[in-house]
């Protein structure tokens, strides 16, 4: 009798205690990015890179650049290099940010080029640097790619003009983007998730807010 | 428990940094649902506004008061976050307390701590030292890791005491036919002779003590938040250090209204659960201190498993 009672509260005490302290884990962006991309498109027509142009926000801005320039001036972009070296390196380790994907099948990305950071007249920082596609992918079929932080410690928002421009596209290619609504109803959620389903599994918050941007050539 | 903790996203995500980390973890958002992304819009809306307000407060002082109550909505929303101690706070209240009033006090106390750890954090190293965003990141790394450790040697001091109460208990041998009284030293044995079904508590370290307070508050808070810091590093770039710390402060105590909830929520359940089997009854004695050894054990796996998120993330 006592055995079966002490197992139970046991059991109880073991289901209970997680509740209180990996109850849902909420962070929340603590860094915000107004985002910019381009599509580089090869001699071929094939789209070879995703070149990503990032301005963080004031606060964000004010960190990464606190301690450089002189006389109260923005630091340089030569002053910025260690950082934006370091923020792109370890971005590796999050895939970018970036998933894009042709059908069902997503694409490998090779190493980052042509990176920097500059900041501004008024001190607000921008990173920018080129993804290549691990192989050029074709532009004939519809291209997909979103660009958001699984943790969601980053929000990543396209830019309001301009938030994807195609260069050196082939004649007639198009883009859109689509905006999830998460709130709205369950089906359009039910169907960003299952897009996108298996890209980071148990941390993929980010991913529900996240616009997606579509490319078709003819 | 530790399994739960193992396939927790947030603990897996702990394994790397992200990118644009200030130097202390996040950690994940998991699945979250529509209270989940409320709650995260509502924190996002009073960013701005303590961005905003940090902005206009460094320009005209009036603005100070609005700047503090936006900090202070902040604070509420986003404790209820990851990290601020939420766990070791309502797992030591588990473990340990049964006054309310203190469990309270104990949360503002480690909001307040955790305020001046960033406020000494940036004050020194970015108004002080000049250092740069790399140097500030690892600097925030470093008492990371000495808040984690804390975490867990708080965790391993409080299962000592635990365990060895939940085994006190289990020595107490019921007698055969009276289950709940003690001898008093009037009947055949003396007032010593092990028959008591429950330990007297007063032996069990049930009295509270300052350092075993002041031990609490450390561990809980001495993990400097992401938005507290970059606030700061803010207001000083607009040469308002000041308004940087008031609004942290304000945050604190935004903070310490979510925590000290969760604290006395895990005071209410405990006693509750113990009413429930019976007051005073070997049962509620039992499952007293097993909980109390769980949520111990659970402080420990928890400063732990962050350490180990430390480490293998090569911090």
């Amino acid at each position: 009798m006592t055995l079966r009672l002490f197992l139970t509260i046991l059991s109880l005490a073991a289901l209970a205690a997680p509740v209180v302290f990996a109850a849902p884990a909420l962070a929340h962006p603590h860094v915000w990015v107004a985002a910019r991309e381009e599509i580089l498109f090869d001699s071929n027509g094939d789209i070879a890179a995703i070149r990503h142009i990032w301005t963080f926000d004031e606060m964000y801005s004010a960190f990464a650049v606190q301690g450089l320039g002189k006389d109260g001036q923005p630091p340089t972009r030569e002053e910025l290099a260690p950082l934006a070296k370091t923020n792109v390196e370890s971005l590796a380790d999050f895939q970018y940010f970036t998933a894009a994907k042709t059908g069902p099948k997503y694409h490998e990305f090779g190493t980052p080029t042509d990176y920097s950071l500059e900041a501004d007249a008024s001190k607000i920082v921008t990173l920018r640097f080129t993804l290549p596609l691990k192989t050029p992918v074709t532009s004939k079929k519809p291209f997909t790619f979103i660009v958001y932080d699984p943790t969601y410690f980053v929000d990543i928002e396209l830019d309001k003009q301009m938030p994807v421009v195609l260069k050196n596209a082939p004649a007639g290619c198009s883009m859109s983007t689509i905006k999830p609504e998460p709130l709205s109803a369950s089906e359009t959620s039910k169907l960003s998730e299952s897009f996108f389903s298996g890209l980071s599994p148990g941390s993929d918050f980010g991913i529900k807010l996240a616009t997606r941007t579509l490319v078709v050539c003819p | 428990m530790a399994l739960t903790l193992a396939s927790s996203p947030a603990f897996a995500q702990l394994a790397r940094r992200n990118p644009f980390s200030i130097g202390v973890n996040e950690g994940a958002v998991g699945q979250a649902g529509r209270l989940g992304l409320w709650l995260l819009r509502q924190q996002a809306h009073f960013y701005q506004i303590l961005r905003v307000g940090v902005e206009n407060a460094a320009h005209n002082p009036s603005a100070l008061f609005s700047l503090a109550l936006g900090a202070f909505a902040y604070g509420v929303f986003h404790a209820a976050g990851p990290g601020h101690g939420k766990a070791v706070i309502s797992s030591y209240m588990l473990a340990n307390e049964r006054a309310m009033n203190r469990g309270v006090a104990l949360s503002f106390l480690a909001a307040f701590w955790q305020a001046t750890v960033a406020i000494a954090l940036v004050g020194v190293a970015s108004v002080l030292l000049g250092v740069t965003a790399q140097t500030m990141t690892a600097a925030a790394g470093f008492v990371e890791k000495c808040a984690f450790a804390a975490i867990a040697g708080f965790g391993a001091w409080l299962s000592w005491r635990k365990g060895a109460a939940l085994a006190a208990v289990f020595r107490a041998q019921a007698p055969q036919n009276s289950r709940f009284r003690c001898d008093d030293g009037a009947g055949p044995h003396g007032a010593d002779c092990p028959h008591c079904i429950a330990p007297d508590p007063k032996q069990l370290g049930e009295d509270f003590s300052w350092r075993q307070g002041a031990a609490t508050v450390l561990a809980a808070g001495s993990r400097p938040c992401s938005g507290a810091i970059l606030a700061l590093v803010f207001s000083a770039s607009l040469g308002a250090f000041s308004i940087g710390v008031w609004a942290t402060l304000a945050m604190a105590a935004g903070t310490a209204l979510t925590t000290s909830g969760l604290a006395a929520a895990a005071v209410l359940f405990k006693s509750s659960m113990k009413r429930l089997l019976g007051a005073q009854s070997r049962r509620a004695e039992i499952f007293g201190r097993t909980f109390e050894a769980a949520a111990a054990l659970a402080v420990l796996l928890l400063g732990l498993s962050l350490l180990l998120g430390l480490w293998a993330s090569g911090g």
